[in-house]
């Protein structure tokens, strides 16, 4: 049955080579572009290309890749299992490899003219915004996919698949995302370069949707081929790290917290009055903020879990309400300075002159620069950040013998030590573009690292942490090893609170908003629910939770551009938000022994019963 | 005087969405399957309310009918149960988790209106005015939107249908004790989908309300939590329609409150607005009597 199954992937696949876009060596600003095909160019806004630019080759890479379809599709009925994975497996590296020359062939070609025209004093080059397309990459997934047959082939494919579920479901969860994604951009949009243009056959339209719909996903992920588009991501993770932690330490818990936006909001209006009006020193006045962050957040979700512990109050409906309860005290605080209560009139000093609800600004004292001065503060390249690192991890690593509270506090020492330091040591000067010297991404950054290092070291290496897992995946049973659940709860939320609470240090003490080091009304709340489709694609792993994290910075700072170039709102990253965390939850679509634990297991034990069988049988054949 | 009649026919205004939502949400919770999705139900429904009306307007050339905002209104009924089969089929047949599965709903409909509203009108945050509105029914001294007259006529009917028709019984069976139901010949399956499908369309009709009823046209996250205000009329009405029209009353009461008081000197509006949030944690705290949901709910059903 999943033969056929395949065989018709293989169809599809021939369908879109003959259908989509190759490559495109030249689009204009609107996304127009001139679309290569093996059968043909299709360019109905009639673009030109300079002379002496020719993409013969792509002729012959269709014909090899209808070869490969061909002999892929008749090896799925070789009769012997490791012979037909092994012609997969060969298969499959030719195919790799046949992308791989296609994309050096078309970049090579460009580059080549572009340089000459350069060198010859043209103002810019004469082809910009080219790439490979839809009709190439398809090929190379099919290889990717002809490479993962030829291993389920083998004993043991489907445990390998299983074992690895906790990568399978959110990546299966993100390309169905990605497609459904594309059908509504594809409905919605009228093709590339076919609008206006009368005339144009069947082909000539479904390229240009297909052109569309493959140039929306590439904006979406194009922030990751430059470093401006890495600090931008970088700089919409930091939020979404500290809320999927706060998620997913919930997760790990046994508690849902959907209460992190209000908790976020608590955790700036905390930063805020601690940055503007406690009178401090400098070197004090920042960790005490970013402390009053986490505070606030704390407070918020202490609440919630002291009502869960003490009356059993249910806390998804319970941190929904305080999110309210929290966009309502942001309100009242720094929306407007008077008030009558009574008759009574009330004034708060909170709120900065103007007719925007904003705070005051933060004193100096209590504001995170921004990345690019930590790094290189002036213009120069500073050692202390990477001294500090490796001097912590090295002393880190190399201290194995102690205890894990005394090693950790070593290396907090040489991290400390590290960054003086570094500090001191003269550096080089290094030149930084006016672009990536305005990216928001701000020393938040780093301490979301710590987050994600505390969130890994508390829950998987003490034993507290331990217990607080225990009493996320069997309550009962914790409770009769002695844990004390309730005090679990509170503390669970208390953390998960706190967590939530640090994203404001992005926001209102590193100016990661809008470039004021102010709390306005309009803070992005919302980053909170965000959190839950970055726990859930991290599956509540740390690192999962950075990849996710950045995924979505990628996604949202290539948004930005979506928007600017293609008029497509940059909504849509979050209707694949959505729509990743809807699939997450159904198992991305997946067969129960994908979704299921005990039947996980289960796929997993037969196909270990049956290597020991195959080694039994072969063992005393070794033996003669 | 004036003003006390402004506020009962402001209060009834803000209680009927709610009052929508909650009889909805009453047969999802009370069938087993939690709908925290009911918020974003109400924004589908909203937006494919005025979306449609809008669009007969332009393809009749600004024709006013008296049929036009019903068809909006059918519209915004379908959308809310199209999402609410998406509920139910990631919940009851998929098994997922009720509350993730309602969250990315949420989240959903915050951000795919806006995609549509980009291509339609060039504009992310609203839809055009439409001319076609739902109509209003004249009570004398002012005069309130048909549905809302409709809302309150349905908790009646709502309260009947639930306990005093075999198909009620049944329903509250599925959500309190579903092997016991299916051992008694009920397909708790089918149920459950009726019931959460149901939920949708009650939401979507009470965004139609908000959209061609209240105003007159769909404004991004124009349900201000208006789904979970319903939810917490839902916990604090104790799963009961008669309970649900209480505690959407109070709850409209404080909203048609915060309104009168903008610009008074009584209390300022945004504690107000609270309110119903904080007495709503109040009850789950049982601090004002103890609210108990149905035994199944939020428990996915395997055979």
């Amino acid at each position: 049955m999943s033969r056929y199954w395949f065989l018709m992937v293989g169809g599809l696949v021939l369908l879109i080579m003959i259908l989509a876009p190759w490559a495109v060596p030249l689009r204009e600003f609107d996304g127009t572009g001139y679309l290569l095909n093996p059968l043909g160019v299709m360019n109905p806004k009639g673009l030109t290309l300079p002379e002496g630019l020719t993409f013969n080759w792509l002729g012959v890479a269709f014909g090899l890749w209808i070869l490969l379809l061909l002999a892929a599709s008749a090896a799925l009925f070789v009769p012997n299992a490791e012979t037909r994975a092994r012609v997969l497996y060969i298969l499959g590296g030719i195919g790799i490899a046949i992308f791989a020359i296609e994309a050096l062939l078309f970049y090579q070609a460009i580059n080549t003219l572009n340089d000459a025209a350069v060198a010859a004093g043209a103002r810019r080059p004469p082809l910009r915004r080219f790439a490979l397309s839809l009709g190439i990459y398809a090929g190379f997934f099919y290889s990717l996919g002809l490479l993962l047959l030829a291993r389920m082939q083998l004993p043991g494919g489907l445990a390998f698949l299983v074992r690895f579920r906790g990568v399978v479901v959110p990546i299966v969860s993100l390309l169905l995302a990605v497609v459904i994604g594309a059908v509504v951009v594809a409905i919605l949009r009228p093709g590339l370069g076919t609008q206006g243009v009368e005339g144009l056959g069947l082909r000539e339209l479904i390229a240009g949707k297909l052109d569309l719909v493959t140039y929306t996903f590439q904006i979406l992920f194009s922030p990751i081929l430059n470093v401006t588009g890495i600090f931008t991501s970088l700089g919409f993770a930091t939020p979404l790290i500290f809320t999927g932690l706060a998620v997913a330490f919930g997760f790990r818990a046994g508690m849902f917290n959907i209460g992190a936006p209000g908790q976020l909001t608590m955790g700036a209006l905390f930063a805020m009055l601690a940055g503007v009006y406690l009178p401090l020193p400098g070197w004090l006045l920042l960790p005490v903020a970013i402390a009053a962050a986490a505070l606030g957040g704390a407070l918020w979700g202490g609440i919630v879990g002291w009502l869960k512990a003490r009356f059993g109050a249910n806390e998804v409906i319970n941190t929904i309400m305080m999110n309210y309860i929290a966009a309502s005290v942001l309100l009242f605080m720094i929306a407007a300075n008077e008030y009558r209560f009574f008759g009574q009139t009330v004034r708060l000093p909170f709120k900065a002159e103007g007719f925007e609800g904003r705070s005051e600004e933060m004193q100096e004292g209590a504001r995170i620069p921004l990345m690019i001065n930590i790094i290189a503060p002036n213009g120069t390249f500073s050692w202390a950040l990477p001294l500090a690192v490796i001097a912590s991890l090295g002393v880190y690593y190399a201290l194995r013998r102690l205890d894990l509270g005394r090693r950790l506090l070593f290396s907090l020492g040489a991290l400390v030590l590290g960054f003086v330091v570094g500090g001191f040591l003269p550096g080089f000067p290094v030149t930084i573009s006016s672009a990536l010297a305005s990216q928001l991404l701000n020393g938040s950054f780093l301490i979301a690292v710590l987050a994600l290092l505390f969130y890994n070291f508390y829950l998987f290496r003490t034993s507290a942490g331990y217990e607080l897992r225990a009493t996320g995946l069997a309550p009962k049973a914790a409770e009769y090893a002695g844990v004390n659940l309730r005090r679990k709860m509170i503390l669970a939320m208390v953390i998960s609170g706190a967590l939530a609470g640090l994203a404001a240090t992005h926001y209102v003490l590193g100016a990661g908003m809008d470039g004021t080091y102010r709390l306005k009304t309009a803070i992005p709340s919302s980053v909170g629910f965000d959190g839950i489709a970055v726990a859930l694609m991290g599956q509540n792993m740390p690192l999962g939770i950075f990849l996710s994290a950045t995924l979505f910075g990628v996604l949202l700072a290539g948004g930005v551009s979506l928007n600017a170039q293609l008029g497509i709102s940059n909504q849509i990253i979050q209707v694949l938000q959505a729509l990743i965390i809807l699939f997450i939850a159904v198992g991305g679509l997946l067969p129960r022994y994908f979704t299921d634990p005990l039947r996980a297991a289960q796929v997993e034990t037969e196909a270990k019963a049956e290597q020991e069988a195959r080694q039994a049988k072969s063992a005393p054949a070794a033996g003669d | 005087m004036e003003i006390v009649i402004a506020l009962f026919f402001s209060t009834l205004r803000q209680a009927a969405p709610l009052l929508l939502t909650s009889l909805g949400g009453l047969f999802s919770e009370r069938s087993g399957v939690v709908n925290i999705a009911l918020e974003g139900m109400i924004l589908f429904g909203a937006a494919a309310a005025a979306i449609t009306v809008n669009r007969i307007e332009v393809a009749t050339g600004g024709l006013e009918a008296f049929w036009i905002p019903w068809v909006g209104l059918l519209a915004g009924a379908t959308v809310g149960g199209l999402v609410g089969l998406v509920h139910a089929v990631a919940s009851i047949k998929y098994r997922a988790d009720q509350i993730v599965s309602g969250t990315a709903i949420n989240i959903a409909a915050l951000g795919a209106p806006s995609i549509v509203l980009q291509v339609l009108y060039n504009n992310t945050s609203t839809s055009k005015e439409v001319q076609n509105r739902l109509p209003n029914v004249d009570l004398g001294p002012s005069s309130v939107s048909i549905l809302v007259i409709l809302a309150f006529l349905l908790v009646p009917v709502v309260w009947w249908v639930l306990f005093k028709t075999p198909w009620g019984l049944r329903l509250r069976a599925v959500g309190e004790h579903p092997e016991a139901a299916e051992t008694m010949g009920v397909n708790v399956i089918r149920m459950r989908y009726t019931a959460v499908i149901l939920s949708g369309v009650l939401a979507g009709i009470a965004g139609a309300y908000l959209s061609i009823g209240f105003l007159n046209q769909f404004i991004r996250a124009m349900s201000a939590g208006a789904g979970f205000i319903a939810l917490a009329a839902l916990i604090f009405g104790k799963w009961h329609p008669f309970g649900v029209l209480g505690a959407t009353l109070l709850f409209g009461f404080a909203q048609a409150l915060a309104i009168q008081l903008q610009g008074g000197d009584i209390l300022p509006a945004t504690i107000v607005q609270a309110l119903p949030f904080i007495l709503t944690m109040l009850v789950l705290a049982g601090f004002i009597g103890r609210s108990r949901p149905p035994a199944a709910v939020g428990k996915p059903y395997d055979k």
